[in-house]
């Protein structure tokens, strides 16, 4: 009897990986589902190429060894919520990078024209860097909103709030983000 | 509020930043990036994944995947033809029920109640002054009388 319930567990532990294999099809339907649009949000928040396929590896790997390889239940509101995390760090690491490897010219930096603050990339750079330092509420509407594009009702099932909260919290951010680049302007 | 903005500094200034931010992202928004990202960050992500899934003839086709166009920016550069082709076909609809003659009609009868009514009120004579049509001009005709610009 014992012995017969060994061979079982045994024939248990192969099965289990190629169960596993076999069900973990959703992870590449996922990616073809919104791999498209997560490749739009990270290069618009990140804006380097491979930092973009970094944030996306690294989301799809955290998405396939979710709970053990199980399936979440919003898996687009769960990879989309986990890239943007992704994405973030991987910015709040490079500016820290940025700054410790050139201090002299961002100090440089405040000293700028007002025809230099409204250059393309002066202020995408200004703004990646406030954008990491709102609150994770406000961040997360500001993200999916404004540059995954996605509607407020759609946010609000991501993120689980209503879409008036939501529309409340974009707002809330681009308030602090204008006062933040304004005070910039002013020292 | 628009006075209000004209008056104050500080709703000026604020006025100016949220502007700011918003060119802000519009530039973040409007920066383009290489066609083969999806590809190259698709390939990348498959390579991480369990090896059963990497044989998977759905991982190699999202190696090669390439942007999809959404259908509006698919069938957006038509808009305009289209737009056009509907307003011919209104106008022609409209000329085969009989609307524009209708309203040739519409005219047609209210410029001779009009008429009737200069006669009446203001006399004959100044009545076949300000529609000379009557002569032997249809009164739609009439490019100079008082209603027509």
């Amino acid at each position: 009897m014992f012995s017969k319930a060994v061979s079982y567990g045994s024939l248990w532990d192969f099965a289990v990986p190629e169960s596993v294999a076999e069900s973990q099809r959703w992870v590449l339907s996922a990616m073809h589902k919104h791999g498209q649009g997560l490749v739009t949000m990270l290069w618009r928040i990140l804006g380097n190429e491979q930092d973009v396929c970094d944030a996306y590896q690294d989301t799809f790997l955290q998405l396939a060894h979710f709970d053990g390889g199980r399936k979440p239940r919003h898996v687009k509101a769960y990879v989309f919520r986990v890239a943007n995390n992704v994405a973030i760090s991987i910015l709040r690491r490079r500016i820290a990078e940025k700054k410790r490897f050139s201090r002299p010219k961002t100090e440089a930096g405040a000293a700028r024209s007002p025809v230099d603050e409204l250059d393309s990339k002066y202020l995408q750079e200004t703004l990646r860097i406030y954008i990491t330092q709102l609150p994770e509420h406000l961040r997360n509407v500001l993200t999916l909103r404004d540059l995954a594009e996605m509607s407020y009702a759609r946010i609000g099932k991501i993120l689980g709030i209503s879409p008036g909260t939501a529309r409340v919290y974009r707002c809330k951010a681009v308030q602090l983000l204008a006062v933040w680049m304004n005070e910039k302007e002013q020292r | 509020m628009q006075s209000h903005i004209v008056r104050c500094p500080r709703c000026q200034r604020r006025l100016v930043s949220s502007g700011k931010v918003n060119l802000a992202l519009s530039f973040i928004k409007a920066q383009p990036h290489r066609l083969d990202l999806l590809m190259r960050a698709n390939g990348q992500a498959v390579s991480v994944l369990k090896h059963s899934l990497r044989q998977e003839p759905k991982a190699q086709e999202l190696k090669k995947a390439l942007p999809q166009q959404t259908p509006l920016a698919k069938y957006g550069r038509y808009g305009f033809s289209l737009g056009s082709l509907a307003a011919c076909i209104a106008l022609l609809f409209l000329m085969k029920i009989g609307v524009f003659s209708s309203m040739d009609t519409v005219q047609t009868r209210g410029q001779k109640v009009i008429r009737r009514y200069y006669v009446k009120h203001a006399g004959q004579d100044l009545a076949d002054e300000v529609f000379p049509t009557d002569t032997g001009q249809s009164p739609s005709a009439n490019s100079h009388g008082p209603f027509t610009t």
